[in-house]
């Protein structure tokens, strides 16, 4: 807070005081003694209005408090208006004496140039209004007879005291007035000093209320503004519980569901731990989703199974989906054949952050499997015996050498052979298949030469070629390729028989292979038969699926061929297709890959 | 084609009647017939016959255990075995190869191509 210099800025033309001339010793002490009942005073003044916030409250003390200690008839504070004019707005007044209080002061009264005198700092203590020295114009006498005006003392209230600006930068709020009505009234520095003290401070209040307003006008807003954060909070307090409870009815449905399926559901994460695992663990492995969560495969499953699991879960965790059969081992320490299904979960970077892992039963599926397997493998096998027997006891019949049969004797008897051939054929070929998809022969992979191969299933299929008076070209091509050299050979004596079958005579069946540069060695049998319909290239490959059904009668196929070749150049990790036209020929070409390649 | 004599040894009785006739009929070669692998040890060591077609599968001494039994026997150690079998996979032909049987014919077969596959495995 600046203090000003009354002494500079302000100036009184007040009569030197009667008093001031005597007894100056016993004056110095009466000075004394009233200069500490001085600040006495004005700090009770002043502690009195500052006890109050309220501006209006203040101002009423400050009058009431100047009239009191000075004894004054009247004093009052008038506050400049922007318009020129003037209204007293705070008022302490003997009973006996006109109030003036809420009046409006006219602009003449106060004109502008008084206003800035005031505003610079000017202190006007009248003695005696109607003094002639007072210099007061007589219509302002006038006006302030009406009031019993005797002697009069006028303060400044200045705006703007609370910067550190200059004075005269100060802006005139008001005017501190006391009056005496009675007399006239010798004004002494006290109570000049008094009413300056006070008028700063007034402009202090002034200043301290119009900061309190703004400050309860930012307080206003601020308010406003925290209501309505605290409303938006309220209400995204209520969304996030709904979605919260929403989330938790979900869960628990989720829950409900997988726990309800005889799967095993999981979630693992990107370093191998479980975070979600349903029921059917505890039903299994006795071990609860509590327990289990967190903990890695290993320590779950032990380390034999993990072993099993280790490359499946490392490609699942590299973003592949996953599929394979394991053999786990259940809580009663019983082992379980499952199928174990890995889905691999990307986050919106296509990063892997774990996968879901679906385990289920199919025990009982192998063990159905193992015995139609068996089954097969029984009956193929028992039948081989008697067959052998009916084979040869017909061919021997046929020889006519026990005795000559007629013409239509021999005619049935050709029936039975050609009969019992299929069947020989068919027998093979359903053990064959039965083999193969059973997993229980593995290809016994072997470097072979192509044109060895090539060679060997011609020589092979040249008697059938002869009796169908059909040409078998090849051209043989040095290639060494790793396969089951046998598998191979049946796969292209199966495709070559068909040419020879679905050939007419005097036509060529042809036999070629190329070496492809990615790796793949193009095997192809093209023959120039009737060809079949582009809906049947697919199905053909399935087991009893012949173009036409009376083929299998007629061309004494089984409807086993083309799927066992499927299976076997599947074993070698190739491809087999069929092209044709209808009318032109068909064109069998499967794929084996290279060696070395 | 030198007349030899040919030893069968199998449990079913239509299987030694059709290898009996057939290669009688073809080769005129002499058929002796032994129903088990017991009995086919007895009538190898009596008969020294030129060659053995063993059955695989048969009850109490299969066709396996009698080979190995023949093997142990100095007499009957040099006697050409060729198997008779159901089985024809690689693995299983390698199999009986790795025994050192000097051939395997696979059923279902025609006797009367017998005496041409013998004298072709056993070089004669």
């Amino acid at each position: 807070m600046s203090k000003r210099k009354r002494s500079d800025s302000r100036q009184t033309n007040q009569q030197p005081s009667p008093k001031s001339s005597s007894k100056p010793s016993l004056q110095e002490h009466d000075e004394l003694w009233r200069q500490r009942q001085w600040v006495k005073l004005f700090a009770e003044v002043t502690l009195k209005i500052r006890q109050s916030l309220q501006f209006k409250e203040i101002l009423r003390t400050t009058v009431t408090e100047v009239q009191r200690l000075l004894q004054a008839d009247r004093v009052l504070i008038y506050q400049v208006l922007p318009n020129g004019t003037g209204r007293a707005i705070s008022e302490a007044v003997l009973p006996e004496y006109p109030q003036i209080l809420d009046l409006e002061f006219p602009e003449e009264v106060f004109p502008t140039e008084y206003q800035q005198l005031y505003a610079g700092g000017r202190v006007r203590a009248i003695a005696d209004v109607h003094a002639t020295d007072a210099g007061l114009s007589d219509c302002l006498v006038e006006f302030i007879n009406q009031f019993d005006i005797k002697a009069k003392l006028i303060v400044p209230i200045l705006q703007g005291l609370n910067s550190h600006e200059s004075a005269t930068q100060n802006q005139l709020w008001g005017l501190l007035i006391a009056h005496h009505c009675d007399r006239p009234h010798q004004w002494v520095d006290f109570e000049l000093e008094l009413m300056q003290q006070l008028a700063d401070q007034i402009s202090i209040a002034l200043a301290q209320a119009q900061l309190l307003e703004h400050l309860e006008e930012i307080v206003e807003v601020r308010t406003a503004e925290l209501q309505e954060v605290n409303r938006s909070l309220q209400q995204e307090i209520i969304d996030r519980m709904q979605a919260e409870a929403a989330l938790r009815r979900s869960e628990e449905q989720l829950r409900l569901i997988t726990n309800a399926l005889p799967v095993l559901i999981a979630y693992v994460d990107d370093r191998q731990c479980y975070r979600f695992n349903n029921k059917a663990y505890e039903d299994w492995l006795g071990k609860s989703p509590v327990d289990i969560y967190g903990s890695d495969l290993q320590s779950v499953w032990g380390t034999d199974c993990y072993q099993r699991m280790q490359t499946h879960v490392e490609s699942a965790l590299l973003g592949h989906i996953v599929t394979y059969e394991n053999e786990i081992t259940l809580k009663d320490s019983l082992p379980c054949c499952v199928n174990v299904t890995y889905i691999p979960h990307l986050d919106d970077r296509k990063e892997v952050k774990g996968f879901f892992a679906l385990t289920s039963d199919i025990s009982d599926r192998k063990a159905i499997e193992r015995m139609k397997d068996e089954f097969i493998a029984v009956v193929s096998h028992e039948l081989r015996t008697p067959l052998t027997s009916l084979h040869s006891a017909l061919k021997i019949l046929a020889t006519g050498r026990l005795g000559t049969l007629s013409i239509d004797g021999q005619q049935m008897l050709e029936i039975a052979d050609d009969s019992t051939e299929r069947l020989v054929r068919l027998v093979n070929n359903v053990l064959d298949l039965q083999r193969i998809e059973s997993g229980e022969v593995k290809m016994e992979k072997q470097v072979c030469n192509v044109s060895a191969l090539m060679i060997q299933a011609i020589e092979a299929m040249q008697p059938m070629a002869q009796q169908h008076e059909v040409v078998l070209a090849m051209k043989p091509i040095d290639i060494e390729i790793l396969v089951d050299s046998d598998y191979i050979v049946q796969a292209l004596t199966n495709l070559i028989s068909n040419a020879i079958k679905f050939s007419s005579p005097d036509r060529t069946v042809w036999l070629t292979v190329e070496s492809h540069k990615n790796a793949e060695v193009l095997f192809q049998i093209r023959d120039r038969g009737q060809g079949i319909p582009s809906d049947k290239l697919e199905s053909i490959f399935e087991r009893f699926q012949q173009v036409d059904s009376s083929d299998s009668r007629r061309k004494g196929g089984t409807g086993l061929g083309l799927t066992i070749c499927r299976k076997i150049i599947e074993q070698h990790e190739g491809r087999i297709w069929a092209e044709s036209t209808l009318g032109k020929g068909s064109t069998f070409s499967f794929t084996l890959p290279r060696l070395n390649a | 084609m030198p007349a030899k004599r040919v030893l069968i040894v199998d449990d079913e009785e239509s299987i030694q009647t059709v290898v009996q006739f057939g290669i009688q009929m073809v080769a005129d070669w002499s058929v002796l017939i032994a129903s088990s692998g017991t009995q086919g040890i007895a009538t190898a060591l009596a008969e020294r016959p030129d060659v053995i077609l063993l059955d695989v599968m048969m009850p109490d001494m299969d066709g396996i255990a009698t080979f190995k039994a023949l093997q142990m026997h100095p007499e009957t150690a040099e006697i050409p075995v060729i198997f008779l079998t159901a089985k024809a996979q690689t693995s299983e032909r390698r199999q009986f190869n790795d025994l050192g049987v000097s051939g395997v014919i696979t059923k279902p077969f025609n006797s009367l191509d017998l005496p041409d596959q013998i004298t072709k495995m056993l070089d004669w």
